[in-house]
C-alpha cells in the first residue's frame, strides 16, 4: 500500500515579536500514514494539530523539516488536485448558497460546467443538506449545515486525501452522529482521511490509526487496538486481616491500592502476572476476593494517561 | 487563466454586493447631475464648470469605491478564513492576487463606465446632440488614473491593515496629484528639494498627469498631441500597475496566511 503522508522532522516555530517570546507549536514531527487510513489526529486545544495541516497544505511555511503528499513535495500545486481541506470553523463567503460555493469551488478545479453540476449535487446529496436550503444564502444556515456543506466543498474534486480540521465540533447530536457517519463512509471509497480531532468516542470508533500531539511533540502513534491494549484489572478483597501486615505486603506488589472502609481494599493492576500474585497474598492471609473485574482501556483513558504522565515529565 | 477568471468573477460579485459601492455610484451621479445647475449660474463658461464638474465627480466617486473596494479584498479572504478553501485548491498565490486585481479592476470599470455614460448622454444634449471627445477621453483617463490606484492599493494590502492602507493609498494619491508641487520642487535651486521632487516623479505614481482638465485651467501647460499623451498616459498605467502587481505578488508568495 502506498504512503499518503510521509512527514519528517517537521517543526514551526513562532515568534512573537512584541514579547520576545517563542512558540513552538510543532516540534520534529515524524509521521507516515498510508493510503485508506482514516487516521485519527489528537491533542488538546493548542497541541499543534491545526499548525501541521496547514503546513502540508502549503499556507504556513515550515521552520525546518519536510513532508510529501501523494509523493509530491508539500504545497505541490498540482498535487492539490487530489488533495481536500475542511478548515476549522469555516466561514464562507456567506452571501452565497450552497450551491453557488460549490459552484465557485468546482471552477477553481477547472471542472466543466456539466461535471461541476453533477458534482454539486452528488456532494450535497451526500452530506445530506437539505434540498430547500441548496439555493438559500449560506448567512441563514445553523451550524449543522454550514459544517455539511464544509464536507461538501471537500468532496467536490473526488479528492484522494482529505484534511478534516476538528469536522464534528459543537454539532447537535444527531447532525454529530451523521457527519461522524459521512466521514467514516468515505474509507469505503478508498479514500484516505486525515481527521484532527479531539472527540475522543468518535476517533475510537472510525478510526483505524491515531497520533496524540501534545505541545507539538508527538507522543504515540498506532492503531487503536494497541494503545488501548494491556487490560486493567480491578480486584476487589476483604477479611479482617488485611490492615495488619498483608496490606504493606500488597501495595509491595501493586501501589495502585484503594481502601474502602476497615475491610476491603480495591487494587488495580495492568499485569496478570501481578493479579495472581495478589490472589495468592490474600488467600494466604486468609482473606477473601469479592471480585476480580477486567477492564479493556479507553481510547479516552489512554489519550489522559499518555498526555498526564508527559505533563508530569515536563 | 480560467482560475484567474474565476477568483475575478467571484470578487465582482462580492464587490457588487457590498452597499458602500453603490453608495458612492449614486453621490457620483448626483454630483454629475448637479453640472447643469451650475452652468444656470454662470452662463458665460458654463460648458468648462460642466466638464470640470463632471470630470471631478467622476473621480472622487471613482476614488473612494477604487479605494474601500480593493484595501479589502484579500484581507476580508484571509479573515474569514475563506482563503484556506481556496489556497489548498489548485490556485497558485500568483493566480488569486491577479484574480483579485481583475475583480477589483472591474468593479472599478463598472462604476465609471455608469458614471461616464450619465455624464457623456448629459454633456451630448448640453451641447446640442453633439459628442464631446475630450471628455470621453478624460473619463478614460480617469479610468486608468483609478487602475493604478487599484493596482497601489492591493500592493499595500498584502502586507498592510485595510486602516493603514487607505491611508497610504489616499496619501499617495494626493502627493502624486500634486503635479504642479513637484515640478516646483524639481525646478527648485535648493539642491535638496530638487531632490525630493525627483524621487516623488519618479517613485511616487504621477496621478496628476491622468487629470486633463488641469491643462485646460493651466493653459501654460498646453499638450501639443492629445492622442501621444493620453497613449503615454495608458501606458504608464500599465507598466507601473504591473510592477506593483509583480512585486505584491512577490510578498504574498511568502506571507503566511
Ligand atoms: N499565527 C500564529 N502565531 C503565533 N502562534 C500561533 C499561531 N498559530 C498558532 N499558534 C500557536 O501554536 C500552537 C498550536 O496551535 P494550533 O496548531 O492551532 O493547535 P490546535 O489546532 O491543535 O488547537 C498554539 O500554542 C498556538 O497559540
Ligand atoms: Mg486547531
Amino acid at each position: 500500500m502506498a504512503t499518503a503522508i510521509s512527514i519528517q522532522g517537521l517543526t514551526k516555530k513562532y515568534v512573537d515579536v512584541w514579547q520576545k517570546q517563542e512558540v513552538i507549536a510543532v516540534n520534529n514531527l515524524n509521521l507516515e500514514v498510508q493510503e485508506g487510513e482514516i487516521f485519527g489526529f489528537l491533542g488538546r486545544n493548542g497541541a499543534g494539530k491545526t499548525t501541521t495541516i496547514k503546513m502540508l497544505l502549503g499556507l504556513v511555511f515550515p521552520t525546518a523539516g519536510d513532508a510529501a503528499l501523494l509523493g509530491a513535495p508539500m504545497g505541490d500545486n498540482n498535487a492539490k488536485n487530489f488533495l481536500a481541506y475542511l478548515p476549522e470553523e469555516t466561514y464562507f463567503y456567506d452571501s452565497m448558497s450552497a450551491w453557488d460555493l460549490m459552484d465557485y469551488y468546482g471552477r477553481l478545479f477547472k471542472l466543466p460546467k456539466n461535471v461541476r453540476e453533477q458534482r454539486i449535487s452528488i456532494c450535497l446529496e451526500k452530506v445530506r443538506l437539505q434540498k430547500d436550503a441548496w439555493h438559500r444564502n449560506i448567512r441563514g444556515y445553523s451550524k449543522g449545515m454550514r459544517q455539511r456543506t464544509g464536507i461538501a466543498q471537500a468532496l467536490i474534486n473526488d479528492p484522494k486525501l482529505l484534511f478534516l480540521d476538528e469536522p464534528t465540533s459543537g454539532l447537535d447530536p444527531i447532525a454529530h452522529a451523521e457527519l461522524r457517519d459521512i466521514v467514516a463512509s468515505l474509507k469505503d471509497e478508498g479514500k484516505t482521511v486525515f481527521l484532527s480531532s479531539h472527540q475522543l468516542a468518535d476517533v475510537e470508533l472510525i478510526c483505524t490509526r491515531v497520533a496524540i500531539i501534545h505541545r507539538g511533540k508527538l507522543l504515540r502513534v498506532g492503531t487503536i487496538q494497541e494503545l488501548v491494549a494491556g487490560q486493567r484489572t480491578e480486584i476487589t478483597v476483604q477479611g479482617k486481616e488485611l490492615m495488619n501486615g498483608t496490606l504493606a505486603k500488597l501495595k509491595n506488589i501493586s501501589p495502585d491500592i484503594e481502601e474502602q472502609g476497615m475491610s476491603t481494599l480495591v487494587i488495580q493492576s495492568d499485569d496478570t502476572a501481578q493479579v495472581s500474585a495478589i490472589i495468592d497474598v490474600v488467600r494466604g492471609a486468609d482473606c477473601s476476593v469479592l471480585s476480580i473485574v477486567p477492564h479493556k482501556r479507553t481510547l479516552e483513558e489512554v489519550f489522559v494517561e499518555t498526555v498526564r504522565r508527559e505533563e508530569e515529565s515536563l | 487563466m480560467s482560475v484567474i477568471y474565476a477568483v475575478a468573477h467571484q470578487t465582482v460579485r462580492e464587490a457588487l454586493r457590498r452597499r458602500i459601492m453603490w453608495i458612492f455610484l449614486i453621490i457620483g451621479v448626483f454630483l454629475i447631475a448637479l453640472g447643469p445647475v451650475f452652468g444656470f449660474l454662470s452662463p458665460r463658461d458654463s460648458l468648462v464648470i460642466l466638464k470640470s464638474l463632471g470630470l471631478a465627480a467622476i473621480l472622487l466617486a471613482g476614488l473612494f469605491t477604487t479605494i474601500v473596494t480593493c484595501i479589502y479584498l484579500i484581507p476580508v479572504e484571509i479573515d474569514r478564513r475563506t482563503i484556506y478553501t481556496v489556497l489548498s485548491k489548485p490556485v497558485q498565490r500568483y493566480q488569486f492576487v491577479l484574480g483579485k486585481f481583475i475583480g477589483g479592476f472591474f468593479t472599478v470599470f463598472i462604476n465609471i463606465a455608469a458614471m461616464g455614460i450619465v455624464f457623456l448622454v448629459m454633456l451630448y444634449f448640453q451641447m446640442g446632440h453633439h459628442l464631446a471627445p475630450d471628455m470621453v477621453e478624460g473619463v478614460v483617463l480617469t479610468f486608468f488614473q483609478l487602475m493604478l490606484l487599484a493596482a497601489l492599493s492591493i500592493f499595500f494590502s498584502t502586507f498592510a491593515t485595510p486602516v493603514v492602507n487607505f491611508f497610504l493609498s489616499f496619501g499617495i494619491f494626493m502627493v502624486g496629484n500634486l503635479t504642479s508641487v513637484t515640478d516646483t520642487l524639481t525646478t527648485s535651486k535648493s539642491p535638496i528639494a530638487a531632490l525630493a521632487g525627483r524621487i516623488i516623479y519618479y517613485l511616487l505614481p504621477q496621478f496628476g498627469n491622468f487629470n486633463i482638465m488641469n491643462s485646460l485651467i493651466h493653459p501654460g501647460q498646453n499638450i501639443t498631441n492629445m492622442q501621444v499623451y493620453i497613449r503615454n498616459c495608458i501606458v504608464y498605467a500599465i507598466i507601473y500597475s504591473s510592477v506593483l502587481l509583480a512585486i505584491a505578488i512577490l510578498i504574498f508568495d511568502s506571507r503566511e496566511v
